[in-house]
């Protein structure tokens, strides 16, 4: 860090701070933080101010480390990412704006201001890197939560299993819910599957194909699948697409199901 | 290589425990017709639990002797298809429409009994 920099910012620390201030409140209305009370954000504005003057000052891989932390925090706090980079930039016109009033040689200037350009991108770079690892492992750790919901597999009475399904069906949930079947027919011992499809919103002939393969495969390994929770508008559609579903037997709902499941297995339900 | 057929009363079981080749599976199906024709029996499994793999002329083979052994009065039932060998044969669309399955030996046996019953 130029020297030159820090002195600046030692003899007019307060001036330097009063105006980025002023620009931090700016961020403020532009980025909905509004909601946020005064004092927090005050308080707020208060450390990021001494956080940054202290980096000046600090050595370039310790100020690393200290930046990593203080980075954390706020994640986990949840501030938005925008307003530590548009603070830092807020930050970097202020300077410069006092930078152009004290320095006159314009060869000096440039050179300050590359300097000092540098030293803000590299902060805000470590920012961003920071969030976006920390956005990436939310995202990973999702996608493994969907995974397990996606096909969930339910023995509810010997040889009985279902499988609902909620929501879409693409091509990778397809093969999932097909090996789940599988697996699951063969670990539950269970002589009649039914899939519930009462929560896909959509069936359209991918979706229908699908479907037809993983009961074909259900057939094979030596067990029965009923379709339950077809809806007027899927039964609609399946008709109007010309889908063939005559092959397996299809019920409307998941309780008419569990009565044909019933009598596959040749049991009965009885009132006490 | 040949495969053993097992005689149970009226019934024939055969449990596949080798990975089938194209001559293995022609012999098998030889023998199958053969021993139905002089024990005269009504019913068959064949169980394949331990089969990891079915490709399509051994899936074809299956198939023929399934509806061979039907013309000779006997009924086939095919037990433990593995999943993974589930998923192969539907994505190769080998379908085998008309043979029937079951989880394992004995809901296998069961079927046949109650088909033969009924």
């Amino acid at each position: 860090m130029q020297p030159y920099i820090i002195s600046l910012l030692n003899n007019q620390r307060d001036a330097v701070l009063e105006q980025w201030k002023k620009e931090l409140e700016l961020v403020r209305t532009n980025n909905y933080l509004t909601s946020i009370s005064d004092d927090v954000y005050e308080n707020m504005n208060q450390e990021f101010m001494r956080f940054i003057i202290s980096q000046v000052t600090t050595e370039q891989e310790e100020a690393k480390g200290h930046l990593s932390s203080f980075a954390e925090k706020y994640i986990q706090a949840g501030w938005p990412l925008s307003y530590f980079t548009q603070g830092l930039q807020a930050f970097r016109r202020v300077l410069l704006a006092f930078l152009s009033e004290s320095e006159s040689d314009v060869q000096a200037l440039l050179s300050t201001f590359s300097d000092l350009e540098e030293w803000i991108d590299g902060i805000i770079n470590q920012l961003v890197h920071d969030y976006t690892g920390n956005w990436e492992d939310i995202i990973e750790m999702q996608k493994l939560s969907l995974l397990e919901l996606s096909a969930p597999l339910i023995p509810v009475i010997e040889d009985v299993t279902v499988m609902p399904l909620i929501g879409t069906i693409d091509t990778a949930r397809a093969k999932l819910i097909m090996e789940n079947l599988l697996e699951g027919v063969i670990e539950h011992r269970s002589q009649v599957v039914l899939i519930d499809i009462t929560g896909v919103p959509v069936v359209d002939t991918m979706v229908a194909h699908h479907i037809i393969q993983a009961s074909e495969a259900v057939r094979l390994v030596g067990a029965t699948c009923i379709l339950v929770g077809i809806r007027p508008e899927i039964a609609q559609t399946i008709v109007n697409l010309g889908i063939d579903l005559s092959k397996f037997p299809t019920k409307s709902t998941l309780k008419k199901g569990i009565e044909t499941a019933l009598e596959l297995t040749n049991k009965k339900m009885i009132d006490l | 290589m040949r495969i053993p057929i097992l005689k149970l009363h009226q019934y024939l079981l055969i449990s596949i425990q080798v990975e089938l080749d194209d001559q293995t599976a022609l012999q098998f199906q030889e023998d199958l017709l053969n021993k139905i024709h002089n024990e005269g029996s009504l019913g068959v499994v064949i169980d394949l639990t331990s089969v990891d793999m079915i490709d399509s002329f051994i899936a074809k083979v299956l198939g023929d002797v399934v509806d061979m052994s039907s013309l000779m009065g006997a009924k086939v039932v095919l037990t433990g298809i593995q999943p993974a060998v589930a998923i192969t044969l539907i994505d190769m669309g080998i379908k085998l429409d008309d043979v029937q399955t079951a989880l394992d030996l004995e809901q296998g046996l069961t079927k046949l009994q109650q088909e033969l019953e009924g």
